[in-house]
């Protein structure tokens, strides 16, 4: 299992989302508890309390255990090895967040990240969890129709894995470079040595066929 | 075998993945079929991310296309996140907690528990004993305005005990002290993972600010209202306050002397062990807070009834730390 930790800026603007919600929905009661006297006061003063601390923890043990914020920056807390977040976990981390904040500003939060290969701030490191991108599911390349051509000799999966990443990536290259590219792979269609559109042209037609097109 | 022929092959199983765990993470879908409002078979799930396993590592193995392997990548992430949920938040969980593991875990942590309150009651019986001596040492405490403010709190008059103004209510106040109160468990706890100074200092800041406003409301005579206040909801408050600082020293001990593990390691399995004791020590400063605001700041109530209702809680409370939850399995 690959886990890809979220960087700095993802997770400070997902906080920033966060943040402006929590607001949102603070301000919201507020008016909605203000004619309710002294009890209303007291559903308010408690619900800023559970905004406070317990915001992230009721989101991250849902499902997709991530803050609305993290949800737009596609983000989700996970345990050092990959498991769902625990409910300990997540109260920990979230609780540590006093330290986090300290001396001012996240202080502590941002040295630790900045300093971290995984990127975690002081209660991921003692929580054992971790905030990492989702995998994201790339569009399918449609590697542009050419003649398949069969190879002029036996490719490794190796070779083969390396032709169709050069296929997929053909769109994206200019024209010149393809061709300098597709002349170091020309061994496969028989053309060592030479280079040119139509060795470019044979050479993916290889990749169409590394590919399974007959 | 191809890519291409991999892809058709098992092309039906990983949409028919895609479609169930989307439902899981409500994920919108543009496509709605009546299919999709069937319950989700939790078998079918598992058994298609078992299957979606498989064919992830086959196709790391043969090196196909990034577009399968991540697509197989993303379905194994989310199947994963799903299947391996813990689902115990119910009401057996929170009776266990409550009668057996919180308990358990407070006498599990007796010396840090014992140094907690050491470093708690000694400034407060030292800095109180100052100030009751010399109550002009409360200014270097806190400003005068405060030192009025305090008198004025606990001044035998005032209509309810413990409140700056007459008018907010017991409720507001039950609001302020759960959120207040709370507020500076937590902190003493995740000072904790400054080495421990920080829930050291909370710990006896949090003692001698009290000893001191206790020495000087004593020394001025308002003893009667002050004591009869604070007593009975100090039984839970304090002893949670104390229970917050204990495991934030844990937290600091395992960092300065791990033992035998890793410090990553120690601080770790400090911390998931002081998650129950937390969980504790809110339901107890919410007791606390409820006291707090409707019960100790009642004025009609005769001194002699709030002292004996205080050494109740204190003897309960004590009890359960100590007792509860020896014999059950």
């Amino acid at each position: 299992m690959e886990l890809r930790p979220a960087g700095i800026c993802a997770r400070s603007c997902a906080f920033l989302i966060d943040g402006i919600i929590r607001l949102a929905a603070i301000y919201a009661v507020g008016m909605a508890t203000a004619f309710l006297g002294g009890f209303g006061m007291a559903f308010w003063i408690i619900f800023i309390f559970g905004m406070e601390w317990f915001y992230p923890v009721v989101f991250e043990l849902r499902t997709a255990a991530a803050t609305p914020g993290k949800r737009v920056f596609g983000l989700r807390v996970v345990m050092d090895n990959g498991l769902p977040v625990t409910a300990a976990a997540s109260v920990t981390r979230n609780l540590l967040r006093a330290a986090d904040f300290l001396p001012f500003g996240y202080g502590f939060a941002l040295v630790s990240m900045l300093l971290r290969r995984d990127c975690k701030r002081l209660g991921d490191i003692a929580a054992a969890t971790m905030v990492v991108h989702q995998p994201q599911t790339e569009s399918r390349v449609g590697l542009d129709w050419v003649e398949p051509i069969v190879p002029a000799m036996a490719l490794t999966p190796e070779d083969q894995a390396a032709l169709i990443a050069l296929a997929a990536r053909a769109p994206r290259l200019t024209k010149e470079r393809l061709d300098e590219l597709a002349a170091l792979a020309a061994v496969v269609s028989g053309d060592a040595g030479r280079s040119g559109r139509d060795v470019t042209r044979r050479v993916l037609g290889v990749a169409n066929w590394a590919l399974g097109r007959r | 075998m191809t890519p291409l022929q991999f892809e058709s092959l098992y092309q039906a199983e990983w949409a028919e993945l895609e479609r169930l765990l989307d439902r899981v993470f409500e994920r919108q879908r543009i496509e709605t079929g009546a299919a999709e409002f069937d319950p989700i078979s939790g078998a079918r799930v598992a058994a298609l991310y078992r299957r979606a396993c498989e064919q992830l590592a086959l196709a790391r193995a043969r090196s196909y296309p990034a577009y399968i392997v991540d697509r197989l990548e993303r379905l194994t992430s989310d199947g994963h996140q799903v299947i391996y949920r813990e689902h115990d938040f119910g009401v057996a969980r929170i009776r266990s907690m409550l009668t057996t593991d919180f308990p358990r875990a407070v006498r599990q942590q007796k010396w840090y528990v014992a140094a907690a309150a050491a470093l708690f009651l000694l400034p407060t019986v030292v800095v109180g004993l100052i100030v009751y001596w010399h109550p002009e040492l409360i200014l270097s405490v806190v400003s005068p305005d405060t030192a009025a403010q305090f008198e004025q709190m606990y001044s035998p008059s005032a209509e309810s005990i413990g409140r700056v103004r007459e008018a907010s209510t017991d409720w507001m106040m039950f609001g302020f002290y759960i959120r207040n109160n709370i507020g500076v468990a937590f902190q003493c706890f995740a000072g904790g993972l400054f080495a421990g100074l920080g829930s050291l200092f909370f710990l006896f800041y949090n003692g001698a600010y009290g000893g001191a406003i206790a020495g000087y409301l004593t020394e001025r005579g308002m003893s009667s209202t002050f004591y009869s206040f604070v007593a009975t909801h100090a039984a839970f408050e304090l002893t949670a306050i104390v229970l917050s600082g204990a495991a934030g020293l844990r937290i600091g001990h395992a960092l300065l002397a791990p033992g035998r593990r890793t410090r990553r390691e120690a601080l770790v399995e400090a911390t998931r062990d002081s998650a129950v004791i937390l969980y504790g020590v809110a339901a107890m400063l919410l007791v606390a807070a409820g006291i707090e605001a409707f019960w100790s700041s009642a004025r009609w109530l005769a001194p002699a009834v709030k002292y004996s209702a205080a050494a109740a809680c204190w003897i309960a409370v004590l009890a359960y730390l100590t007792l509860q939850g020896r014999r059950a399995a």
